[in-house]
């Protein structure tokens, strides 16, 4: 098995820019993501419609965003509530529309999942990484997910395996491949390290 | 003619042999003395008689034992198999493809009837007779693509083809060389070829997707990739890596020559026409090294090719472990005779 | 390149400028099935020279006997159109391509929107029954000069019903393009075929409103445009040849004898590529196919529909 391979199928996350083209636009926010809304507003007040959809850990910055986003502003307490509030709103959006996700990976893919059902693909979305680089995991062998692994080597949340982390990302389950480490030396494992802080 | 089938197993007691004259016919892939990677494609054309392109799709000895593994396999894990629902005329597709090859190319074991949309479809080695409308799911037991996928040797890979590239959107994948369908499926040519190495920086695959987004109806092409695994077992899935990984310290240089084989893959390509998505199918042909023996050229040239092999193939291939054995057990064979360019046995 | 051998079976005007062709097989046997959009690029012979044109298939794909075809007569052409019209007869054989497609659904999409001008229809034609057949959320926007040049209008009123919407020139009545396009649902997609500037302000007004480019779908296939003569030189068969002012480079390379890959012969689909070796510059791009930084290197050219200017273009072929 080709634990030396770096699969590069990973996404690339880049910094939000508002689309000169719309007729509205939706941004999605989780934690320090908001602060990523907020440089959108410092860049310029589009003249389009926005909706802003916040779930907020600590800090509150409820506020300052009223002041950007006086219509259209939701924040709420989790990121389940925000994602049931994103389902009610989609279906009065129209094609012009522009999204925007700024959170954590496992939030980013939780809502691209979410707006997939509404016919808005990966591709249309614009994501920026905040945060944490840590990474949701699918065992390949049990199917089991196990969220926010920060090692490179992370034990499955199902069947207990050890599991190395490929760089191999699947969009359809939002997760990177986790593959027995040990398989043919059984407890042979190599030094654990946080790499995805 | 028809086919004697055998009864053997591609796991546990790995009974699974090569006949005479499978070992003959069998798709050796090194026509050089080195192996580099390519693309290497070429029309799938009829090739001779009692070869292995002879057919659109090729049904040998193993057919039945092949089917009965594919079916252990679907049953301990039903993500084997999956199908996005866009791919429905893509299923259909497949179905008229593969029932009408088999039914004209071995007429003595494979029947196809039709009464405008109503098919009758006669599996006589697997024992199965079941008439359905075309286009019509209701009417089998399973959807289709599954229906005739559990009744041919290999995997198969519906690639839909929008927005300028290919996505692995179905898939029926039990045979495979360590690669995930659960995980890939819906994936895009660029993210299920991220693996490979040394190859996408030379632009072998996107040479290869422009290829294939022009690909035809009618002229399906064919490539031959190989692998080596310990044991002839079909299913090197990640799956079940916990499996058969552990299988690879148990070579030793007494065993070699019977524990490694090589793993080819018959792997083609044909445009489907209503749905105008791309059927990948990967036929997978295993042969132990002892076997490869019994023809000196061969061991001669496949001495030779991974003398040469470069290091990152030999990881990539999961060859690492018993790689310098292997090429240690074949050098007894290579006298270094000069060996013209081809594949035959002789 | 594999073709298949047809012969006219019926040939119909269907309005003052088009005709509609119907090809079966010449051995009595079926013709491959297809997907909506698809099309076949078609050979005649006219005084000794093969033109080679691409012509939506506008029947069922479910239907196999017989292929169908529509050709408009194009006065200022290479003379493709005036043949098929003039010179075409019932039962004369003909060589034609597998069918292709470079304009398919997108079988995820939600809703589809199809926009045709005049002849631009014919694409559509397949499409829809491919739509019908899966019970797809469509709407046809159809805009042609006047009653009499609505080709199929009146069977396509019958099968779509109301989800045909025709805007006929004459009557002054207008396809509102930012009307149509800025009240959809999401998952919506868009595809244009017809004349260029129908083509130019679908794009322009769906990308304006914000619409993803892979939402957006077009097709228009071009013929070779007449131009000035120029010489080409072929480095691995060591030729040089004189591409006539009304010939296509293409069709002089095949002229000579020399084999040349291509499929939709109309800049689309890519195929017929070559790598310009040595050059000085002055080549004229018709295709849709290269990048517009490619076409700038001048590395490559499609030798289907572009062309030269100057005294040195050398090709790897």
């Amino acid at each position: 098995m080709e634990h030396g391979y770096w699969i590069k199928s990973k996404p690339v996350y880049n910094a939000l820019v508002w689309h000169e083209k719309a007729t509205a636009h939706l941004i999605i926010a989780k934690n320090q993501g908001v602060l990523v809304a907020l440089k959108l507003f410092q860049q310029r007040q589009p003249t389009q419609p926005v909706t802003l959809l916040y779930a907020q850990d600590g800090t509150d910055y409820a506020k300052t965003l009223n002041k950007v986003v006086p219509a259209g502003l939701d924040v709420l307490n989790s990121e389940q509530d925000l994602l049931v509030s994103l389902k009610n709103i989609m279906p009065n959006m129209r094609m012009g529309l522009r999204v925007y996700v700024a959170g954590s990976e496992g939030f980013i893919w939780s809502v691209a999942e979410v707006l997939k059902t509404f016919g808005v693909e990966d591709a249309d979305i614009m994501k920026e990484l905040t945060d944490t680089l840590a990474r949701t995991i699918y065992c390949v062998h049990c199917k089991a997910i196990t969220h926010n692994i920060t090692t490179n080597i992370g034990k499955c949340s199902g069947c207990e395996r050890m599991l190395f982390v490929r760089d191999h990302f699947s969009r359809h389950l939002g997760a990177y491949m986790g593959l027995m480490i040990d398989a043919e030396s059984p407890g042979e494992l190599p030094e654990i390290e946080e790499i995805y802080p | 003619m028809a086919l004697n089938f055998k009864k053997e197993t591609f796991r546990e007691d790995y009974t699974y042999s090569n006949s005479d004259a499978a070992i003959k016919r069998f798709p050796f892939p090194f026509p050089e003395d080195q192996y580099m990677y390519s693309v290497n494609i070429e029309p799938h054309t009829k090739g001779k008689q009692g070869t292995v392109c002879e057919f659109t799709f090729d049904i040998d000895e193993h057919y039945v034992a092949e089917c009965l593994d594919k079916k252990i396999t679907l049953e301990q894990d039903p993500g084997r198999y999956k199908a996005l629902p866009h791919m429905m005329d893509a299923q259909w597709d497949f179905v008229e493809l593969t029932m009408e090859a088999l039914a004209q190319d071995y007429p003595e074991h494979f029947s196809l009837k039709k009464q405008g949309l109503i098919w009758t479809w006669e599996n006589k080695p697997l024992g199965i007779k079941d008439t359905f409308t075309f286009g019509d799911t209701s009417t089998l037991a399973t959807e289709p693509f599954d229906y005739i996928g559990r009744q041919l040797q290999g995997d198969f890979v519906l690639l839909d083809h929008r927005d300028e590239t290919l996505y692995a959107d179905a898939g029926i994948v039990t045979s495979q060389a360590d690669w995930s369908l659960a995980f890939n499926v819906g994936m895009s040519w660029r993210e299920w070829h991220g693996p490979v190495p040394r190859a996408t920086e030379l632009g072998v695959m996107d040479r290869a997707l422009k290829y294939l987004l022009n690909l035809q109806i009618g002229s399906p092409v064919r490539r031959l990739n190989w692998t080596m695994t310990v044991n002839p077992r079909l299913d090197t899935s990640p799956e079940n890596y916990p499996h058969w990984g552990g299988e690879r310290n148990t070579v030793n240089a007494e065993n070699i020559g019977d524990l490694i084989h090589l793993r080819v893959e018959l792997q083609t390509l044909f445009r489907l026409p209503r749905s105008n998505a791309i059927v990948f199918s990967i036929r997978c042909y295993l042969i132990s090294l002892k076997d490869i023996a019994t023809y000196p050229r061969w061991a001669k040239r496949l001495h030779r090719v991974q003398k040469t092999m470069h290091p990152d193939l030999i990881e990539y291939k999961g060859m690492t472990k018993f790689h310098p054995m292997m090429v240690d057990w074949l050098a007894k064979f290579d006298d270094g005779e000069t060996l013209a360019i081809g594949t035959q046995p002789e | 390149m594999s073709m298949i051998n047809v012969k006219v079976a019926a040939i119909e005007q269907v309005t003052p400028l088009v005709k509609h062709f119907t090809f079966v097989k010449e051995d009595g046997s079926s013709l491959p099935a297809f997907s909506g959009g698809s099309h076949v690029v078609v050979s005649i012979d006219i005084g000794g020279r093969v033109h080679r044109n691409p012509y939506s298939l506008m029947g069922s794909p479910m239907e196999n006997e017989a292929y169908h075809i529509s050709v408009r007569r194009q006065e200022n052409s290479r003379g493709g159109s005036v043949f098929m019209h003039e010179n075409v007869t019932v039962g004369m054989p003909l060589k034609i391509t597998y069918p292709m497609n470079l304009f398919s659904l997108a079988k995820k999409g939600r809703k589809h929107i199809l926009i045709a001008g005049g002849i631009g229809i014919t694409p559509f034609m397949s499409q829809i029954a491919d739509l019908k057949r899966m019970g797809a959320n469509y709407e046809l926007h159809y805009a042609f000069r006047s009653p009499e040049h609505g080709a199929f209008a009146a069977q396509l009123k019958e099968s779509c019903g109301d989800h045909l919407h025709c805007y006929i020139d004459s009557n002054a009545t207008r396809l509102d393009l930012e009307a149509l396009l800025s009240d959809q649902p999401l998952g919506t997609h868009v595809y244009v075929c017809g004349p260029s500037p129908m083509v130019v302000a679908t794009l322009e007004t769906a990308r304006n409103l914000g619409w993803p480019e892979n939402h957006i779908h077009s097709e228009q296939f071009l013929s070779p445009p007449i131009g000035e003569p120029f010489k080409i030189q072929l480095a691995r068969s060591n030729i040089e040849i004189q591409v006539s002012a009304e010939m296509s480079m293409l069709e002089a390379i095949e002229a000579a004898g020399v084999e040349a890959d291509f499929l939709c012969r109309g800049g689309v689909c890519g195929r017929c590529e070559l790598d310009v070796l040595e050059t000085d510059g002055a080549l004229l791009h018709n295709d849709h196919f290269l990048t517009d930084s490619e076409k700038a290197s001048c590395k490559k050219i499609m030798p289907c529909v572009s062309r030269a200017k100057g005294e040195r273009l050398m090709l790897d072929l």
